[in-house]
């Protein structure tokens, strides 16, 4: 028997499957089409100099890399902002703006597969090119959530930060860059043990101290912007809060506040974000479903300076949760002895917009009846008796 | 995994007893646990808690997987796993360290002597590191068990072992060459449940962070 081993981390998707991804794709989409976004499709593969000059290096071991005849190296998409981005400043430097985009696509990343992580994934998103400003993220939340409640979620919440916070009370700290570099690791791992460790050690204010050691475990709502030391001292950090404030005022008009929670733990792994950034999550679910954030430095890594915001939603991993499938049409089963009635009678019925089968093996009334019988679907069997 | 109930990950052995001493103090049920001990799940449904009793080895997936909300464990575990979970407070208790133990003859080597040497372990991962951030090149034995075992009988020239008193090696000949790292018992928490179930858990985390440190704690 030949080898039918499919690599790690990878897996086949048959049709019950298939269903609740192509509805979760169907309904994603169709909300953000109602928001004027429009589909791109990019390479499933890049250049890694692409990738890595969005990311940053410390995706590189995620990645699937190989060659092509040149000597260049190539390396399939671990997400779709970078490409996007690369894509925006190739052909849309002369477009109105903003641009809204959104995609359906597929992603790979080395990683320990496990159940909600595979090494291929899918990803449905939105960008939002060339807006600034809290109505430009208050609209990518919203959509987020939107699509989280149409697609049938009714118990998730939407994680909210501004990495400003963060980003300007380490930079007061007059830490090496080192230092900053692992503090960051330990707090985006929530290594709180390591993290407290690690400060007490350190030779910087101490309410600055207080500060970086509380912000992890902040969560709730705009209130724990309150009780943050040092934050008015701070002039990036109060200014990054009062961003969250305004920002969470207009979730409150778009009707989607009570999915979201301030969380000062939330700072995304990768490196282009540099504001508001949220992650979705059910209780259903010991993963994340959904990340995103403001990039306003990406596009200029490609030559384009461009605010931008937008967000992924992990297709694989909201099927998880869902599970359960719509009612589905019964289809019919056309048999018979004549050929041209059979095809007949199944144009007519399809034309009335039903599913319908052809027995193409010519069997006998009484056969499919069993087949139907032990079958796990259900039929409605129609049989032409007649021969013309 | 009941949704608005705490799930628990604990472990049997050693780290049990002091385990249930400090949920007893911050103030969660635990009566029954100890006596019984072939009962894999305990629920309290008044507090709203279900423990489950697992190897100190698969409390991490546990977690990590959202099969529990929290986990109570080695940090020796929790490095060698790698486990993507969130390590909210060190419990200070079941402290062990984690060495490079040689045959008593060898006492006298310096690290640089054990390059291409063989490595017995439960702990192949940390070994890897530690060997590699050492320059050295070392081949990992991966063993389950009485790894003091494989220098006696031939099949490794060296261990890393957890040592707490450091009994064991003596009675098998062996002395600690180098530290790689302490240990104690960690509260892990899985990143969903952290957000979801925030109202339960944080306050959990402050009383059990208040315990540790020493403070006085309101037992009722």
């Amino acid at each position: 028997m030949k080898n039918r081993q499919i690599p790690k981390g990878l897996r086949d998707l048959l049709p019950d499957e298939v269903k609740v991804k192509r509805e979760i794709e169907k309904k994603a989409t169709k909300l953000f089409r109602s928001y004027g976004y429009e589909e791109v499709i990019t390479p499933a593969f890049e250049f890694l100099e692409i990738i890595e000059t969005g990311t940053g290096e410390k995706i590189r071991e995620e990645l699937f890399l190989f060659m092509d005849r040149e000597g260049g190296i190539l390396a399939l998409r671990p997400e779709m902002t970078v490409s996007i981005a690369r894509l925006a400043a190739t052909h849309l430097q002369n477009a109105d703006f903003p641009q809204r985009l959104f995609y359906v696509a597929n992603v790979f990343r080395y990683v320990q597969p496990h159940v909600a992580q595979y090494r291929e994934f899918w990803q449905v998103g939105v960008e939002l090119l060339g807006a600034s400003g809290v109505w430009a993220d208050a609209e990518v939340i919203t959509i987020a959530v939107k699509a989280l409640r149409d697609i049938g979620l009714d118990d998730f919440k939407i994680s909210l930060n501004q990495i400003g916070i963060f980003n300007s009370l380490l930079e007061e700290s007059r830490m090496r860059d080192d230092e900053k570099k692992l503090i960051r690791t330990l707090v985006e791992r929530k290594d709180l043990v390591e993290l407290s460790r690690c400060l007490e050690n350190l030779d910087i204010d101490d309410g600055l101290k207080e500060a970086i050691a509380r912000l992890p475990v902040l969560h709730g709502g705009l209130e724990v912007l309150d009780q943050i030391p040092y934050l008015e001292k701070n002039k990036g950090a109060s200014k990054a809060a009062d961003e969250l404030v305004k920002l969470h005022d207009a979730l409150k008009i778009c009707n989607v506040a009570d999915n979201i929670v301030v969380d000062m733990g939330v700072l995304r792994g990768l490196d282009y974000y540099t504001g508001v950034v949220f992650e979705g999550y059910s209780p259903g679910l010991g993963y994340g479903l959904l990340g995103g954030g403001r990039y306003d430095n990406l596009l200029e890594q490609f030559g384009f300076p461009c605010p931008a915001t937008g967000f992924a939603l992990g297709v694989d991993r909201l099927s998880l949760v869902l599970g359960h499938e719509e009612e589905e049409p019964v289809p019919y089963l056309i048999g018979g002895e004549n050929f041209r009635l059979i095809i007949k009678k199944a144009e007519e019925l399809r034309k009335q917009g039903y599913i319908v089968q052809l027995d193409v093996e010519g069997h006998s009334k009484e056969v499919l009846e069993e087949k139907i019988k032990a079958s796990k679907r259900k039929y409605r069997l129609i049989y032409i008796e007649e021969r013309e | 995994m009941q949704r608005d109930y705490l799930t628990i990950a604990l472990c049997k052995g050693t780290l049990l007893m002091p385990t249930l001493d400090l949920l007893t103090r911050a103030g969660l049920p635990t009566c029954g646990i100890e006596s019984d001990s072939r009962n894999m799940v305990f629920t309290y449904d008044q507090a709203r808690i279900t423990y489950l009793m697992c190897r100190p080895t698969d409390v991490p997936t546990y977690v990590e997987q959202g099969a529990a909300d929290l986990g109570i464990v080695g940090k020796d575990v929790i490095e060698e796993q790698g486990k993507d979970v969130f390590e909210m407070v060190d419990l200070k208790y079941g402290y062990c360290r984690l060495v490079v133990a040689v045959p008593l003859e060898l006492r006298d080597v310096s690290v640089k002597d054990l390059n291409y040497k063989r490595v017995a372990t439960k702990f192949p991962v940390i070994a890897e590191r530690f060997f590699r951030s050492q320059g050295l090149q070392v081949e990992i034995i991966k063993l389950h068990g009485n790894i003091e075992l494989a220098p006696l009988m031939g099949l490794s020239d060296m261990i890393v072992d957890l040592v707490s008193t450091g009994r064991t090696l003596k009675e098998n000949n062996l002395i600690e060459a180098v530290k790689i790292m302490d240990s104690t018992s960690r509260l892990i928490c899985n990143r969903v449940s952290y957000r979801t179930k925030h109202k339960q858990i944080l306050p959990l985390i402050e009383v059990v962070q208040k315990i540790v440190r020493g403070d006085v704690v309101n037992e009722n």
